[in-house]
């Protein structure tokens, strides 16, 4: 059985958060200028604002959703708020980026105390300009049915990143 | 000892399916968690729990689309007094296989021996092979404690294998990435600089040059 390589299934993104899909769209999400890359770590202080989203596509009339998602609150051993919504932007139009969209949920900063979370961030592409309604809270969320309710499909792109606590120790020892 | 479980566990069961029912936006075949509950609760007689052998193929990195192929979730490990029991998958891991000793793949997460307490004194007639051994004393509570805190390592460090994998492969990736864009660039350099891309940078060392011409 050949190796599993992609990150987004080694690290169990797909899985506990999506189901498989092919890559077709570029998302590029930066944090203060360093870009978030699959599995890379982030401490809370530096992702205190939202951070920069940029898509690729062609065509402006073509509209996404970004979800952005933690599936390990409050603890990656007792995940029971999973998934933990943390930003939901939609009527993002292709080749711009999430602040040309509509905000429906705002961006709150991760701040985990638990573990070590992985914090997703989904795209997906719309049939065109739709309505969105917020969620009434944001734990417990869950994105297949988030995508299925509004007929969003598989997602197109896919992102994910690590952060723990401030003051944590876990994780790699470099 | 079994008192206080069956009142924390009845009391947040409560609970869980309330905010089970507030949570159903499309209660989907995803949203197994809460309609297993309910299910669970309905008709524990239908459900067994001890065909989960038959029918998974081991779910783990292929990311395939059927983890939840047997109608019992792998139940949460967590025993502990403050959290719901709750049905969540935590992991992508091998469904209980009945009679085995925490099955235990270098790479897989473990599978749950145990279901929540309050799930077992509901629907204790139908799953008899799920109480793991005789009755609880207070010598057994501690071998559980044990358990609980063995399969929980266990799951930690799936977990942390897990993180460590994924970012050496996307290291990987970027690297790959990163040659063959290397590699580009210096083609387009010799194509359109043959002279530029011959000549190395000679010193590096401070030196004086010109700047900005006004």
């Amino acid at each position: 059985m050949p190796r599993e390589r992609d990150p987004l299934v080694v690290g169990r993104v797909v899985g506990d958060v999506l189901d498989p899909f092919l890559r077709s769209i570029t998302l590029r999400v930066t944090y203060n200028n360093r870009e978030v890359a699959n599995g890379c770590e982030f401490r809370p202080s530096q992702l205190v604002s939202q951070p920069r989203v940029d898509i690729g596509g062609d065509d402006l009339r073509t509209f996404y959703t970004l979800v952005m998602v933690d599936p390990d609150a409050p603890s990656p051993s007792n995940p029971n708020l999973r998934e933990y919504l943390h930003w939901l932007v939609t009527d993002i139009p292709a080749t711009t980026g999430a602040n040309f969209g509509q905000e429906i949920v705002c961006y709150e900063s991760p701040r985990p105390t638990a573990g070590i979370h992985r914090f997703v961030f989904v795209l997906f592409r719309q049939l065109g300009r739709q309505t969105v309604y917020a969620p009434g809270w944001r734990q417990n969320f869950n994105t297949r049915d988030f995508a299925e309710l509004y007929n969003l499909g598989l997602p197109v792109a896919a992102v994910y990143f690590n952060c723990q606590r401030e003051g944590g120790s876990g994780g790699r020892r470099s | 000892m079994d008192e206080v479980w069956k009142d924390l566990s009845l009391s947040s069961l409560h609970h869980h399916s309330i905010s089970t029912i507030n949570n159903a936006t499309a209660n989907t075949h995803h949203a197994f968690r809460s309609t297993l509950l309910q299910d669970f609760l309905a008709r524990p007689s239908n459900m067994d729990p001890l065909r989960t052998g038959t029918s998974t193929a081991d779910p783990s990195s292929a990311g395939a689309a059927t983890p939840f192929a047997s109608p019992l979730p792998p139940p949460p490990t967590l025993l502990s007094l403050n959290s719901l029991p709750d049905f969540h998958c935590i992991d992508d891991t091998d469904p209980m296989k009945p009679h085995s000793h925490f099955h235990n793949n270098a790479t897989a997460a473990t599978p749950y021996m145990y279901p929540p307490f309050n799930v077992l004194a509901a629907a204790s007639p139908a799953f008899p092979s799920f109480r793991k051994k005789r009755p609880r004393g207070s010598d057994d509570n501690s071998g559980d404690r044990r358990h609980k805190r063995l399969i929980k390592n266990r799951e930690s460090a799936a977990r942390s294998r897990a993180r460590k994998q994924a970012y050496t492969n996307e290291l990987e990736l970027e690297v790959a990435h990163l040659i063959e864009e290397n590699a580009r660039l210096k083609r387009l350099q010799q194509k359109f600089c043959p002279e530029a891309s011959a000549q190395l940078p000679k010193k590096h060392t401070l030196y004086r040059t010109s700047t900005a011409p006004f």
